[in-house]
């Protein structure tokens, strides 16, 4: 439901950022999102390519999204694990105090202009 | 082709939103409080807010699709509320709060946010809170903190609500906290019945934790 607020948010950085660095055109633009950051990539990337076409700089750009694992290392034995699902006990000792290390971002990376 | 790095934070509106509002409830506890349609969080609230009152300023923000009868209830249990009908949305906003605040005003020590039931879209959205709060009814199954990880993991504390109804449903207490631990280890979990009144004490005094951390006390 908050992709496109997302991705306004998104477009509004691209933009400056384009703008900042004289770009004609902005080919791609990279961001990443964890697990568990709560965002639907198909959401965002449908989300993107609506806005986009509001401003001329974007309408060729692509977006690109890398999806973070969701990494965590036990608090009690270190042992550093990845998850598929979204609960989180060692797979070492059992222990439920993991530190999530990644899985959280929602960032973008970097954009490529001309 | 020239590549750009940029390595920021995506920061919606409604996030700056919700610092603005954090910024001006600076000294208030400001709880938000989520679930499923139907899990007693009006209920929790009369029955916690009426003791509450006599010490402290409350303000209530009621979040539904429509009608004012939560914010109703809240008014006739003594504490001021301010009905949010968010019409097709299905959570609140930061702007939601910053405009019942323009009406409750912000001389309070305790904002309650009751949000939209849904365990889903409120987890995205910052409201300016200090904490969200979790309920869970034990008539809806003991698997719904891993069911919406999202949402078990952005809350600070889980409270099992109607208790009472334990002896006829198959709910297991201990493993709904097992699975509300492994997503997320922090949680604070409190059990309470509205109806047999029992519990109520522990998120009395939840609440009032809230409240005297920020007053820095």
């Amino acid at each position: 439901m908050h992709e496109l607020g997302i991705a306004s948010s998104l477009i509004e950085i691209v933009i400056e950022t384009a703008e900042a660095n004289d770009a004609e055109i902005v080919r791609t633009v990279t961001a990443k999102i964890g697990r568990l950051a709560g965002v639907d990539s198909n959401a965002l990337y449908f989300a993107y390519d609506a806005v986009k076409e509001e401003y001329p700089l974007l309408k060729d750009s692509k977006l690109i999204i890398e999806t973070v694992p969701i990494t965590g290392q036990c608090e009690d034995c270190g042992k550093t694990d990845t998850y598929e699902e979204m609960f989180f006990a060692c797979s070492s000792c059992g222990s439920f105090s993991v530190k999530l290390l990644t899985g959280e971002e929602l960032t973008i990376s970097n954009i490529e202009v001309d | 082709m020239a590549k750009v790095n940029i390595e920021k934070k995506i920061l919606t509106k409604n996030e700056m939103k919700a610092a603005e509002v954090r910024e001006r409830l600076k000294d208030v506890a400001v709880l938000n409080f989520v679930s499923s349609p139907g899990s007693g969080k009006t209920t929790l609230l009369e029955n916690v807010l009426a003791g509450l009152k006599e010490k402290y300023k409350i303000a209530v923000v009621e979040g539904d699709q429509q009608t004012t009868h939560d914010a109703d209830r809240i008014k006739a249990a003594g504490v001021e509320a301010f009905q949010v009908n968010t019409g097709n949305a299905c959570h609140l906003e930061a702007v939601d709060v910053e405009r019942a605040l323009d009406t409750l005003g912000y001389d309070l020590d305790l904002l309650v946010i009751e949000n939209v039931g849904n365990l889903v879209c409120p987890a995205e959205y910052d409201l300016g809170e200090d904490a969200k709060v979790m309920l869970i009814s034990v008539t809806e199954g003991d698997d719904k903190p891993i069911k919406y990880p999202v949402m078990t993991r952005a809350c600070e504390a889980m409270i099992v609500n109607k208790t009472d109804l334990l002896p006829y449903v198959d709910f297991d207490v201990e493993g709904c906290i097992r699975y509300a631990k492994g997503v997320n280890p922090d949680l604070e979990i409190m059990t309470v019945s509205c109806r047999a009144k029992e519990g109520l004490d522990t998120v009395t005094a939840y609440i009032e934790k809230k409240i005297l951390e920020k007053k820095g006390k």
